[in-house]
């Protein structure tokens, strides 16, 4: 196995997350890390959704967030990473992956406009 | 599409959608306090958005990353957060006047009351936002912007002082500067520079990058378009600043009213000149209102990760989508609630300013660096013209809102 270093603030923290399709579902609001088996960090999953980035809120701010987006995470294992590179590729579908639930619950009512699906 | 017709375009598109109703405010204000003496202003600041909408225009066209997503990629969640609130508040401001704007110019044309044309505005730019693509919406608003080139004529006939003119395109201060008089003069300064360095100005070139589908070989485009099409634009505002030097100042008048800025078209070309100056300002305002709209939808999705773009079908991009839809609604309820669009403008150019360092400086970084850009990053001239902009535009808005208070927005 190869080894690679990977700046993991700058280079994945922050950066857009797409799907196999090359749809946006999300940023890499936070980072799950591990210990491999020499005891150094590697990075677990990352972590998307408000239940992640409220929690890098301050203090005061952070609970009223989560009341008003609600605290929702996904949790995507670092072995469905496909490429680190501008954006972060993944080898499933959104939906595979249930990364497209909000965006669906606004579909439901943007799609009942007509013209919606030109 | 063939490259020189592109090019060409691009270039029309950019002078046709240079001035705003807070540009055509504020030069002609300018003009009829200080003559021809802030004229440097307007060249200064075009100088600046020349720098930073190159920038903005490479990093997409390299990186295929738009402004909000460089700016939460290096300044992190909670400052990027921060930065997002404040841009979207500017642009639903900006988006109220430029709506504010239409309502006026069309209740000139047809005499209906204000508020009926600000909701017929609001339906009119909807419809026109979901029905068009996106390169269409680009080029009716920013070729029907031209129209207002009559402005560059009349202030030609009406037979400059070019002496005076060209220095007033020296730096410097006012020859009666007294006191307050000075502090004027530094408020109109800092508003017109906001003016045309206006923060969604990047956002949206950047996102129509994307959705033009640049890649790197479109550099060379970019930087042509960027520079042509915004010096010429820029002659659009200095024809401004002269009309209120030359047409408004001898009457002793101010003109109150955006409207009020096709007399002097009226007066040298009758009936035509009126109706292109209207014309010319109706698709600058609608485009306008267009821009900072979709600039505060395209913010949102890029700083959440939003599948986005007009490109996509509404119902694959219903965030984005509704986020729009919403942003004009506020706008139209903000200017249709009874505020003066005046005071909408200015507050509007006023609080731009304060955000332009904030989005500047996360772009100014990543185009700089060679890790993320390649061969591609900021040469020397780029790197130097940045830095100075960026220190400008910081102390412009740590000036902005003193200015504001000791003018009371310009009224002295």
């Amino acid at each position: 196995m190869t080894t690679v270093t990977l700046d993991l603030v700058r280079d994945v923290l922050d950066h857009v997350v797409v799907d196999r399709d090359g749809v946006p579902c999300g940023m890499v609001d936070d980072i799950a890390l591990d210990r491999d088996a020499r005891d150094r960090l590697v990075p677990a999953a990352l972590l998307i959704g408000p239940g992640a980035w409220t929690r890098r809120l301050p203090r005061w701010l952070g609970p009223l967030a989560r009341r008003a987006f609600g605290a929702r995470v996904a949790r995507i294992d670092w072995s469905e990473v496909a490429r680190v590179g501008e954006r972060i590729e993944l080898r499933s579908t959104a939906r595979d992956l249930s990364l497209d639930a909000a965006e669906r619950r606004w579909s439901r009512w943007i799609g009942r406009i007509p013209g919606s699906g030109a | 599409m063939n490259k020189p017709l592109e090019v060409f375009l691009g270039i029309l598109t950019a002078v046709g959608g240079f001035v705003e109703i807070g540009e055509l405010t504020f030069s002609l204000d300018a003009g009829v306090d200080f003559g021809y003496r802030l004229l440097w202003v307007s060249l200064f600041g075009t100088i600046g958005i020349i720098v930073y909408g190159e920038m903005a225009g490479r990093v997409a066209a390299v990186r295929g990353q738009p402004v909000f997503g460089v700016i939460r990629e290096r300044v992190g969640f909670g400052a990027g957060l921060a930065t997002l609130l404040a841009a979207n508040l500017i642009n639903l401001l900006t988006c109220a006047a430029e709506i504010g704007g239409v309502a006026i110019v069309w209740q000139l044309l047809a005499g209906w009351p204000y508020r009926a044309l600000v909701a017929f505005a609001f339906v009119f730019i909807v419809l026109t936002v979901w029905l068009l693509p996106f390169e269409w919406i680009e080029r009716v608003f920013g070729l029907g912007g031209l129209m207002m080139l009559v402005f560059l004529v009349v202030a030609l006939r009406e037979g400059p002082d070019w002496g005076t003119l060209a220095a007033g395109l020296v730096p410097g201060w006012p020859n009666d500067a007294t006191g307050s008089r000075l502090v004027l003069y530094a408020f109109y300064g800092v508003a017109l520079l906001s003016s045309v360095m206006l923060p969604y100005e990047t956002y949206f070139y950047a996102a129509g990058a994307i959705e033009d589908g640049w890649t790197p070989k479109d550099i060379t485009l970019n930087r042509v378009v960027v520079i042509v099409g915004f010096l010429l634009g820029s002659l659009l505002s200095v024809a401004l600043i002269a009309i209120g030097a030359q047409f408004f100042e001898p009457r002793g008048a101010k003109p109150a009213l955006p409207g009020l800025a096709a007399l002097p078209a009226a007066r040298e070309f009758g009936h035509a000149g009126l109706l292109l100056a209207l014309g010319g300002m109706f698709f600058a305002f609608a485009g306008a209102a267009i821009e900072t709209g979709l600039s505060g939808a395209y913010n949102l999705a890029h700083f959440f990760g939003w599948p986005w773009g007009k490109s996509r079908p509404p119902r694959n991009a219903a965030r984005f989508c509704a986020s729009w839809i919403a942003i004009f609604a506020l706008a139209a309820l903000v200017v249709g609630s009874g505020i003066d669009p005046v005071d909408v403008v200015e507050w509007s150019i006023v609080l731009a300013v304060v955000v332009l360092p904030l989005s500047y400086f996360p772009l100014l970084v990543v185009a700089a660096d060679r890790r993320i850009m390649g061969e591609h990053a900021n040469g020397g001239l780029a790197n130097a013209l940045g830095v100075f902009y960026l220190v400008v535009v910081t102390l412009a808005a740590l000036c902005a809102i003193p200015l504001f208070a000791l003018t009371r927005g310009g009224r002295g």
